[in-house]
Formats: structure tokens, C-alpha cells, sequence
């Protein structure tokens, strides 16, 4: 019986230990992560108003309920448990840690105060534990052409009244709540943006919020989406929306704090008055140097955007996860069993959170939400243990 | 009764639900193939189909339906005598094409001869119901009207 530790319980994770378990049956799958609680990206990344592409949860819910597939949650690799200890414990390792860090602009000021990265962000509205609170102005420039952007226009332009069946908490929404002019900038021309068409007209319906759409050039379903945009103005609007097209980032402005961001375009300039500055351009961090296949080593793998860079869909990363999944299944069919897996790993973390003290988590933050919401997430590491625990002596 | 369970995914969703209707329907000979490995010509009048599909992008069908979408149009089988029930998953928040993907693999079977059997029905991915609450008394109810 092959013995397989996935780390990181997103996307990536869940859907290798799913692709896993239809080609090896027989196998015992457990998935950790750093936090306390399954789901990562579907959780923290995914915008709190698209609760509809957070419904790939339920497939997961079923690797741990019905496939016998183990949770173990606040284990964090490198602190908790070494990647030597879970080697010897399993016949193979699949990092699915995911790339978390914001790219940072590279021009002068991009380090001052009111220059806020995306990932940190969208951390903040979803409630990612012991987050610290973002501080968003009232004239927020974005600076990216791509989904990430569109979520930060769509959360800081929505009324207080247009988060309805959303698992926006009271404290994010503060945050969030006092914006007036939002300037989305793009490096590329608009039929070179990487919007979805679908996230485009999706703004269409924002109630509070008129949008002008500035340069736009060329044709193809993005600039057809921004056409259709502009001039939306809904009655009473409290908020403008602008978006430009192909200005390159030269300098955010100001001294203790931004007040400005510019941009150029050959020999012409735009600068934008602001206090607050999101980018939006992307995704870093260290990989570990997988093949195709994300093969790093005997018995090591990487899954995800760990293995492919910070690129691509959830669903582009289900198919990668399932090609990943088909080598692991092959290179276990020559391995001797006899590793200890699940039992070596609960003798090495017995702190670690199991799936049933997630779901009275996940029943707490469900039970406990405001009218009008979905779910009101435990916001502090603490206060999760502290329910965890509770019902572990039960 | 031979009953074919055919799913368009990207997600996985749409792939679970119907490994979900099979398995409610383990009272008949029930196979469950992904679109995107069922060749048109291999349709048949004995066999009752059914139909699960997401929507995708921007109206699209789903990644794994979208080859199954070009073999048809290839192929341009006569269905003529062959049943089919289909259900469709969407998202309410995107309102303009939330049933397009189930609405348009009708139309792709519909146009070739193909028969619909009751409803097409769409389940709300930002609902509050589950697919299969909404999907297995809307396939009972069905199969109570085909003949064996």
C-alpha cells in the first residue's frame, strides 16, 4: 500500500490527492498544511463574492470524507515537520505550497507606505488569520491587467448592499469600503490585457460605481467586454472607475506616503493623484525545479504553481495536477511498500488539526455568520485551535 | 435499460455529479464517460443518455466537452431514435451565460436528430442548493417516463 503526503490542501493539493486516489485505490493519502485549516487559494484567494467557484470545495470535502484521504492541518513544513522526517515517512512527497509573495513594481517608491501588493490584499479581504488590516484610501490607483486586478475593482467598488450570499466579514468590508476613485493602469494595450471577458462584463453590474474606459485599441472579446463598459453609469453612482491602457509604471510619488503614481507612454506622461497604490502584476517565489512531470527528485514532487510558476487557472492546474498525479502512479508501481506514512506522521505532530476538528470549524464559522452572508471565518490561528481542541476531547 | 452517463467538465464538478447519478442509478447497466473520450459514432438507440455539463469562461463549453463539440460537427452523425436527458451547471453570478453550456450541447445533439427527454434544468453554483438535491429527482422523475 504506497503512502503519499501532499503539502499545501489548495487546489493543486487537493486535486494531485484526487487524480491520486482513482489511479491508486489502494493508496493512503494524507494532505498537510501550514494552517489549521483546509483549502488555501479556493479560501483565501478566491474573491469572498465568487462563492460559486469556491463549489470545487465540495469535491474535496469528498477526498476526506468518503476516499479516506487525511487532513492534518497547522503543521508547517520546515517548522513542524522536516522534509526529511515526511521522506522517510512516506514513499512519496508532492510540495503544493503554492507561490504567495507579490512581484514587487521595481521603480523608485514602490516600497512606500500605501503601496499594497495584491496577494496581501485579497489576504486581508478574505480573512487570512492574524492578518493585519489593509488601509485603503479613497483614490486607489491599480496596477496590473489582469483577474487579480478586476477582483480588487470589482470588492472596492461594490456598495455595502451588493455583498449578498458573499463571505465578506464586517472588518473586510470596512476596509474596503471608503473608496471614490479607483485607476486601473495597464502595461500592454487593452487587446493585450489578460482580463476574462466574463470578469469585464461582470463590472457591468456594479451598482454604485461609473467606469470610463480610456485608450482602448485593437479588437477581440477583452476589447469588446471594455466597449460595452464604458459609460456605465448607473444612477446615484458614489464611485468612478477608469481604466488605461498601455502606460508603463516610472515612479510612485510621495514622501511619507504615496500621493501619486506615474506612468509614461513613450514621451507622454500620466500622472495619477492618489494615497494608495495595489499591485496587481503577479507572483513569486523560490521553485524547486520539477521537470515536466514535476519530478524533483526520487520520491519528491512538486504540483501546482510550486511546479509551473505562478501561471494559470484552477482548472488549468486540475489538468497539471492530474499529469503529475499519472507519473507519481507509475514511478509507485516499483517502490516496496512498508513505509510508515499515517502512523509515523501522528506520532511526529500530534498537535495537528484532523478534518473532523475542521468541520466543527467550518460548522462554527457557518452557524455564526451574519444575515445576508455565507460564512463568517475564523479570523485568528487561536481562536481555530481553540475550537479544534474543544471538540477534540468531545 | 442501458443508461450512458456523458459529462463536459473543467472544473470537476460537472464530472462528480455524474459519477453521482451513476451511482444512483446502480440499479441499471450504467457506464460514466468524460466527453472528451466518447466518439460520436458510438451512439446508440438502445442506450439512454444522459447528459451533465458545466458552463465555462465567457459561455463556453467546458474544456473537456469542446472536443466532443468539433467530432460532432465533423462527424454529423444522424441521432435520429437516440434519447437524451441533459442537465447544466452555471453560475448565477454571470447571468448572460448561465445555462449556455448545457443550452448549447442540446443544441448540438437536438440539430443532429437527437431526442430531449424532459427538462433541461441548470443547477446555481452560487445557490444554496447541492447538484445532486436538484439532479437525482429530476433523473427518477425522467426515467419514470422512459421505457425500459
Amino acid at each position: 500500500m504506497p503512502q503519499i503526503a501532499i503539502v499545501g490542501a489548495g487546489p493543486s493539493g487537493c486535486f494531485t490527492a484526487q487524480a491520486l486516489a482513482k489511479l491508486l485505490p489502494e493508496a493512503r493519502i494524507d494532505i498537510l498544511d501550514a494552517l489549521p485549516v483546509p483549502y488555501g487559494l479556493i479560501r483565501y484567494g478566491v474573491a469572498p463574492d465568487h462563492q460559486g467557484t469556491k463549489t470545487v470545495i465540495r469535491q474535496f470535502e469528498r477526498l476526506f470524507e468518503r476516499q479516506g484521504v487525511g487532513f492534518f492541518g497547522d503543521v508547517r513544513l520546515g517548522e513542524t515537520v522536516t522534509l526529511d522526517a515526511l521522506q522517510g515517512l512516506y514513499d512519496a512527497v508532492v510540495l503544493a505550497t503554492g507561490l504567495s509573495a507579490d512581484r514587487r513594481l521595481g521603480v523608485k517608491g514602490d516600497d512606500l507606505p500605501g503601496v499594497l501588493g495584491s496577494g496581501a490584499v485579497t489576504r486581508a479581504f478574505n480573512d487570512y488569520p492574524d492578518t493585519a488590516p489593509v488601509s485603503i484610501g479613497e483614490q486607489v490607483v491599480i496596477v496590473g491587467n489582469g483577474n487579480v486586478a478586476v477582483d480588487l475593482v470589482r470588492l472596492l467598488a461594490k456598495g455595502a448592499g451588493e455583498f449578498h450570499g458573499s463571505d465578506l466579514s464586517e472588518a473586510a468590508a470596512g476596509q474596503c469600503g471608503r473608496v471614490r476613485r479607483i485607476d486601473v493602469v495597464g502595461r500592454s494595450p487593452s487587446d493585450q490585457a489578460k482580463f476574462d471577458p466574463v470578469m469585464i462584463r461582470e463590472l457591468g453590474r456594479l451598482e454604485q460605481a461609473a467606469i470610463h474606459v480610456h485608450g482602448l485599441s485593437g479588437e477581440g472579446k477583452v476589447v469588446e467586454a471594455l466597449e460595452h463598459l464604458q459609460g456605465h453609469a448607473p444612477d446615484g453612482a458614489t464611485r468612478e472607475i477608469h481604466f488605461h491602457f498601455g502606460w508603463t509604471p516610472e515612479e510612485i510619488e510621495g514622501q511619507a506616503h504615496v500621493t501619486a503614481a506615474r506612468f509614461r507612454q513613450g514621451d507622454a506622461r500620466l500622472v495619477l493623484p492618489c494615497d494608495t497604490v495595489l499591485t496587481a502584476i503577479g507572483f513569486e517565489g523560490t521553485t524547486p525545479g520539477a521537470d515536466a512531470e514535476g519530478n524533483i527528485g526520487p520520491g519528491l514532487y512538486a504540483t501546482g504553481w510550486l511546479k509551473r510558476g505562478p501561471r494559470g487557472t484552477i482548472p488549468e492546474n486540475r489538468a497539471d495536477a492530474q499529469a503529475v498525479a499519472a507519473r507519481i502512479a507509475a514511478d509507485l508501481a516499483t517502490v516496496p511498500a512498508g513505509k510508515p506514512g499515517r502512523d509515523g506522521l501522528l506520532d511526529l505532530v500530534p498537535q495537528a488539526v484532523h478534518y473532523a476538528q475542521w468541520q466543527n470549524i467550518d460548522a462554527a464559522e457557518r452557524a455564526d455568520c451574519p444575515e445576508g452572508r455565507v460564512r463568517q471565518k475564523i479570523a485568528t490561528k487561536a481562536r481555530m485551535l481553540a475550537i479544534a481542541q474543544q471538540t477534540g476531547e468531545s | 435499460m442501458q443508461i450512458a452517463v456523458l459529462y463536459g467538465t473543467e472544473t470537476g464538478n460537472a464530472e462528480m455529479l455524474a459519477e453521482d447519478i451513476a451511482s444512483h442509478l446502480s440499479d441499471h447497466d450504467t457506464s460514466v464517460t468524460n466527453l472528451s473520450d466518447f466518439d460520436p459514432a458510438a451512439f446508440d438507440r438502445e442506450t439512454f443518455y444522459i447528459v451533465v455539463t458545466s458552463t465555462y469562461g465567457d459561455g463556453e463549453l467546458p474544456a473537456s466537452a469542446q472536443p466532443f463539440a468539433a467530432a460532432m460537427d465533423k462527424a454529423r452523425p444522424n441521432l435520429s431514435g437516440v434519447r437524451f436527458a441533459i442537465f447544466g451547471m452555471g453560475d448565477s453570478e454571470y447571468p448572460e451565460t448561465f445555462n449556455f453550456g448545457g443550452k448549447r450541447l442540446e443544441e448540438i445533439l437536438t440539430g443532429a436528430g437527437a431526442e430531449r427527454v424532459g427538462e433541461r434544468v441548470t443547477h446555481d453554483a452560487s445557490g444554496g442548493d447541492m447538484a445532486d438535491d436538484l439532479a437525482l429527482p429530476w433523473i427518477d422523475a425522467i426515467l419514470s417516463t422512459v421505457d425500459a
